[in-house]
């Protein structure tokens, strides 16, 4: 197997709750190779989004939050980065999607002003350069009428195709790496499919690597080479999806199968 | 439909609104006459013969040293829009900065700083802080304004910062986080335009806040210090309409009347128009 892009060494996360400090995410590591989906699941609530935001530098500053471990990507340690180097980093080699595709755009402003801003501030394209880059990318992300999107307010979008427009962004400067989390989990089945094959497909052709998170199994079926099954803020399992799902190797991840087995053939 | 469409559409289905639109289109006219020296440049000039009665040559009549009071009425309103529209505008800027700022280091000392030098301000009597403005100033005309601009910015401060802590949890500002724009740039760029509606709504009830206050003001004394407002007028009616002369007096409160009425009806409809409910998802 390839180098891996993200390398992650023991990650601790620490959020303030009542005012002790209890972990979120504990002591986890892990490889994303380039190309690669992998996909974190676990239940609500064991530290699949914290691990994100640790990764993406979003978590609150101390004291809210305390974060300890390595984080490398492509040999830069994130962790120890200062704010102003991250911003550098951020949506250009290491993006994310978030889950509510509802509030992911800024209402006032159309969904190609918000594109165009990622080309232009990551790029340094000019105005009719980044329109030409957002209509191509809007393209690819499978809008047929991208000029008509770009004009289009977040309102008049609906929620699949809002959350193309996220994926647009996010994939726009073919970061090494992109986070998911749960992009798909407020949309319906066949949008969800729709984006899904979008995502990874993109994620095929830039070579970028993908960490999906999510609690839906099936979409860990169809869509991931690997997985990481997280439960109470540790990985409990790691594995490719084919021997996860003929042979898991931990209770949890067995009980969380036969969860799903039940839910769909009653 | 864009969204300032939508809110056109809103207002003109909106009678009072649309009243009160056309009254304050016509008041700005005049103001705008006045700026442009077209109207009520003879407001000083004292010409005529003391409290004549209306006529053709003086419509509202004269005050007691002979000045037409037509045409001082007609000068006040531009008195009234410089003040309204730079106390407002500016007032209006004031608490969005600060309140955006609070808002968004919530819970942190700028943010406490801002809300006690809010509290602060809002404790003192306005009247008394205006004296008190006036008298460290020693009769600057702007004293005043100062007085107002440090004061008014406290209502839209408190919104704005509310606002902008209800926004900044919503994921396009992490999703802006995500793409690597600075703090001050997203709060500029994504946080302070969906404040709008907060802003615009603010714009006009300062506006006749001020005008109503510098009416007052100049009454008292305290305001206006060159040229003539409906203020000043109502302080020289004072000793007239005890004489049987309510020229300057009814001239001077219908006029004041008249904009104020014509402003909040539009204000109202304008806030109506922008609801947010109606405006963004």
């Amino acid at each position: 197997m390839t180098e891996a892009v993200l390398k992650i060494r023991n990650l601790r996360v620490l959020m303030q709750d009542a005012g002790r400090m209890v972990p979120a995410v504990d002591g986890i590591s892990f490889d994303l190779h380039a190309g690669e989906v992998l996909a974190l699941v676990g239940e609500s609530g064991c530290g699949k989004t914290k691990t994100a935001e640790a990764i993406m530098g979003l978590l609150p500053r101390a004291p809210a939050s305390l974060q300890t471990g390595r984080i490398d990507l492509e040999g830069t340690d994130l962790a120890v980065l200062a704010e102003s180097a991250l911003r550098k980093i951020r949506g250009r080699d290491l993006s994310m999607v978030f889950q509510e595709p509802l509030t992911a755009l800024d209402p006032v402003f159309t969904a190609g002003s918000q594109l165009a801003g990622v080309f232009r501030r990551h790029r340094g394209s000019s105005g009719a350069q980044a329109r030409e880059q957002s209509i191509n990318m809007l393209q690819r992300v499978g809008f047929s009428d991208a000029p008509r999107v770009m004009q289009s307010y977040p309102h008049q979008l609906s929620g699949g195709m809002r959350q193309r427009v996220v994926l647009a962004m996010a994939m726009a400067c073919r970061p090494r790496v992109l986070i998911a989390d749960e992009p798909t989990t407020s949309l319906d089945v066949t949008t969800q499919a729709q984006v899904l094959t979008q995502l990874t497909d993109l994620g095929r052709d830039s070579g970028t690597a993908i960490l999906l998170i999510t609690h839906d199994l099936g979409v860990v079926a169809q869509y991931c080479d690997r997985a990481l099954v997280m439960h109470q803020g540790k990985i409990v399992e790691q594995a490719t999806v084919d021997k996860l799902f003929r042979s898991p190797g931990d209770d949890y991840t067995a009980e969380l199968l036969s969860a799903v087995s039940r839910s769909t053939s009653p | 439909m864009t969204a300032s469409n939508r809110i056109w559409a809103n207002l003109r289905r909106d009678r009072s609104g649309m009243t009160g639109l056309v009254i304050v289109m016509a008041f700005f006219l005049i103001a705008a006459g006045v700026w442009l020296g077209l109207l009520g440049q003879g407001w000083s000039l004292a010409d005529g013969g003391r409290w004549e009665p209306a006529s053709a040559e003086y419509w509202f009549g004269t005050n007691v040293l002979g000045q037409d009071i037509f045409q001082r009425a007609i000068f006040s309103v531009r008195t009234a829009f410089d003040i309204g529209l730079l106390v407002a505008l500016l007032s209006t800027a004031l608490g969005a900065v600060l309140g955006a700022i609070a808002g968004w280091y919530s819970n942190s000392w700028i943010d406490g700083s801002v809300l006690w030098l809010k509290g602060v301000l809002d404790s003192i009597p306005f009247y008394l802080f205006v004296a008190a403005v006036a008298f460290a100033l020693q009769g600057k005309p702007w004293a005043m304004h100062v007085a107002m601009i440090a004061t008014f910015w406290t209502t839209t401060g408190r919104l704005v910062r509310a606002e902008v802590m209800k926004i900044k949890s919503r994921d396009f500002v992490l999703s802006a986080r995500a793409i690597g724009l600075p703090d001050l740039l997203i709060l500029a760029r994504h946080v302070l335009p969906n404040t709008s509606h907060i802003l615009l709504v603010q714009t006009s009830i300062a506006f006749v806040a001020a005008i109503k206050t510098e009416v007052i003001l100049s009454f008292l004394g305290l305001g206006v210090q060159d040229g003539v407002s409906w203020g000043l007028m109502l302080a020289e009616s004072t000793q007239e309409v005890l004489a049987g002369h309510f020229n300057n007096f009814l001239s001077a409160s219908l006029m004041l009347f008249a904009l104020l009425m014509g402003f909040n009806l539009l204000a109202d409809a304008l806030q109506d128009a922008f609801d947010p409910a109606q405006v963004s998802v």
